[in-house]
């Protein structure tokens, strides 16, 4: 894959993706839901990770969490390494005591992921007492502590109620709860807000802003909304198809961004801030069925500003006004990259398609 | 508002009641989903209704479509009381007032043609001959924007956003004067969205509609309405022109709703102030005494709790021309 020459193999970095390749089959079909993605991630990062649905951001990461539905999904190629240790080969046992302790993870619904007929204490003690050799009390305190630290009032009785008696927001903070018991080094929070109303979305981001801040977790935060990346994310990679078609830091990626997929996610959201009425600049066709093995470049057919050679030949995720400076991962210098073989200039970002005669 | 009236709701009420009981039911409490809500709209217009969940917006929409009944006040439609028409009367007005779904999978019966399912109102209301309604079918269905030879096909073979395409074509089969649309872009990615949101637009322009546009996301609703009212706990807390709505909104409630949209611009995040509220909405079975909002209300904590907002609900004011609010202190805001 040539996604690989933005990500030199660099020692180090609490997490490395590289290459990462995952299909579906079923019925003698593959869909080719990731193909060759690779991010690096540090301690106190957030990535954030946008795109549309079916573009491959959660299955990404659920290959991490060797979570892929069986036997269907699996990893084709690449790997994911946390602190150097191979994920991708891991025995299951083995990767039990990974998820929870060191990557702990929170859905978009929380009713589908907290057990209906078992009350919040029982789950909680269950969390922290398999990962933890501790007393049934020992782990009761721990609990409660949690539901403080995530803003639940009265915690003691709270524990005593089942999931159904909670509001989303609430469901949402157990959890963050939940996920947080371990003190785990990387927390994926997939689309953790998605579900949740405006002012309760409000105070769940600013509670993962906060613990995480404290406790130093990286954080891989995936959302289809840019304004909460805006506010949230240090970086992000933003995903078409399976792959990651630009990355960069949340300033950069806002201010300059150069690949036409991403210029049309941000001139097609109505923003509170903006010129009212105004037209929106749609992306026109829809994504592209990964049922067959991709050529040339995915977006492909809906870019205003495709050439010939975008049909037959997949570009890389490069530097793309070729500085010769070391590609950066991660942190805030991390570099700018985007994988387009005629990106999109800064003077035409504002009106989201190419300059006149440019074409 | 400006321009002829089309649609005045006053005073609408719906409850719903909770039974217990088996054999013997009784009622032992009522949801009040709405809960006394007035407003206009104009001929040609869109008002954007805002609001979070189980705020009754969708109720709201219920009522002027008259899917369910509501228990007290009006809905002016052209001369006719929407809340009270039977029959006949409810019949021909049901015609003029169609609705938008949200979600684009669930509202299309998947065992009919598109074109079955675009014809159907002028089928149940008997307009023109056969051939009629099917060259009207295909006008439809290039009015917004899909191929006329898609009738024959069925709605598993599109995407989510075609499938809305075909909801709208459907709402606009009868050439109704007013489109309810209920979250009509909210199961949509965004790239489709903003397609969508365009297209009605345009149909607006082109055909003269007016909307009453209900959605949770206020940057949608301030980018297509032209006035907003917000909504809290079965109530309209503020109803202003959708520009002055953002741009200095009164009500603690709009105040604090506006703050929490995300924008999408880093620099303008790191600056922005939020107002993050305590605790969740409460239930509309038993709403709090006085105000609705007090509960959660970050004013009246800074004023030091004032007794009135506890005992005394806020009637719907107007401030200055066309901008609405019901709070007892919105000059302190």
């Amino acid at each position: 894959m040539t996604e690989k020459s933005a990500t030199p193999v660099s020692a180090g970095h609490l997490l490395t993706v590289s290459d990462l390749t995952v299909r579906f089959r079923s019925h003698g079909e593959a869909v080719y839901a990731v193909n060759g993605v690779s991010f690096d991630l540090d301690a106190g990062e957030t990535l954030g990770v946008a795109g549309e649905s079916g573009c491959g951001k959660s299955v990404t990461n659920l290959a991490i969490l060797g979570l892929l539905p069986q036997p269907a999904g699996r990893v084709e190629a690449g790997s994911v390494q946390l602190s150097g240790r191979e994920l991708t080969t891991l025995r299951e046992e083995e990767l039990r005591k990974v998820r929870g302790s060191e990557i702990a993870m929170i859905f978009q619904d929380p009713m589908t992921s907290l057990n209906p007929v078992l009350r919040i204490e029982e789950q909680l003690i269950e969390t922290i007492r398999a990962h933890r050799d501790v007393t049934v009390q020992a782990a009761r305190e721990r609990a409660i502590e949690l539901l403080v630290a995530v803003g639940v009032a009265n915690p003691e009785s709270r524990l005593r109620s089942y999931p159904h008696e909670f509001s989303g927001g609430m469901r949402q903070r157990v959890m963050i709860a939940m996920a947080l018991a371990l003190e785990p080094r990387i927390l994926i929070a997939d689309e953790p807000t998605t579900a949740l109303d405006v002012t309760i979305q409000a105070q769940v981001l600013d509670l993962l802003r906060r613990l995480t801040a404290e406790r130093g977790t990286a954080t891989i935060l995936v959302t289809h909304d840019l304004g909460v990346l805006a506010g949230m994310a240090d970086r992000i990679n933003v995903m078409y198809a399976g792959k990651v078609i630009e990355s960069g830091t949340t300033e950069e990626l806002f201010a300059h961004p150069r690949h036409p997929y991403t210029v049309g996610l941000l001139r097609s959201i109505p923003r509170l801030d903006g010129e009212a009425g105004g037209k929106l600049v749609p992306i026109e066709g829809r994504p592209p069925d990964l049922v067959a093995e991709p050529v040339g470049c995915s977006f492909y057919a809906r870019c205003a500003w495709r050439q010939e050679r975008c049909a037959l030949e997949a570009p890389a995720l490069v530097q793309i006004d070729g500085g010769t400076q070391p590609i950066v991962t991660t942190g805030a210098g991390a570099t700018h990259v985007a994988a387009c073989f005629n990106p999109v200039a800064q003077a035409e970002v504002a009106e989201g398609r190419p300059a006149a005669g440019r074409r | 508002m400006s321009g002829q009236r089309l649609l005045q709701v006053k005073d609408l009420e719906v409850r719903f009641p909770i039974r217990e009981g088996l054999i013997r039911e009784r009622t032992v409490a009522e949801v009040r989903a709405v809960d006394g809500v007035s407003f206009e709209v104009a001929k040609g217009e869109i008002l954007g209704l805002v609001g979070e969940s189980g705020c009754g917006k969708s109720t709201v929409a219920r009522a002027i479509t008259r899917v369910v009944k509501p228990t007290h006040g009006s809905i002016e439609f052209d001369g006719h009381d929407l809340a009270k028409a039977e029959g006949e009367e409810l019949h021909a007005l049901r015609r003029r007032v169609q609705m938008i779904f949200q979600d684009p999978y669930a509202s299309l019966n998947p065992r009919m043609t598109v074109g079955a399912i675009i014809q159907e109102p002028a089928d149940i209301y008997k307009v023109g001959t056969t051939a009629e309604r099917r060259a009207r079918v295909s006008e439809l269905l290039g009015l917004v924007g899909l191929d006329p030879r898609f009738a024959d096909r069925y709605p598993h073979e599109f995407s989510g956003g075609q499938r809305q395409r075909i909801g709208v074509a459907r709402a606009l089969a009868l050439n109704p004067d007013l489109v309810v649309a209920d979250e009509p872009v909210s199961a949509l990615d965004v790239s489709v969205q903003a397609q969508i949101l365009n297209l009605l637009a345009e149909l607006r322009q082109q055909l003269g509609l007016a909307y009453l546009f209900i959605a949770h996301d206020l940057s949608v609703v301030r980018h297509i309405s032209d006035r907003t009212a917000v909504m809290y706990l079965g109530k309209i807390v503020e109803v202003a022109p959708s520009i002055e709505l953002n741009a200095a909104p009164l009500h603690p409630y709009s105040i604090a709703l506006l703050s929490a949209v995300p924008i999408p611009d880093p620099a303008i995040e790191k600056k922005r102030k939020r107002i993050i509220l305590k605790g969740d909405v409460p239930s509309p079975t038993n709403p709090p005494s006085g105000c609705g909002f007090q509960t959660r209300c970050w004013l009246k904590e800074k004023l030091g709790n004032p007794e009135r907002c506890s005992t005394e609900s806020p009637v719907l004011r107007e401030t200055s021309s066309g901008h609405q609010v019901a709070c007892h202190f919105p000059e302190k805001a």
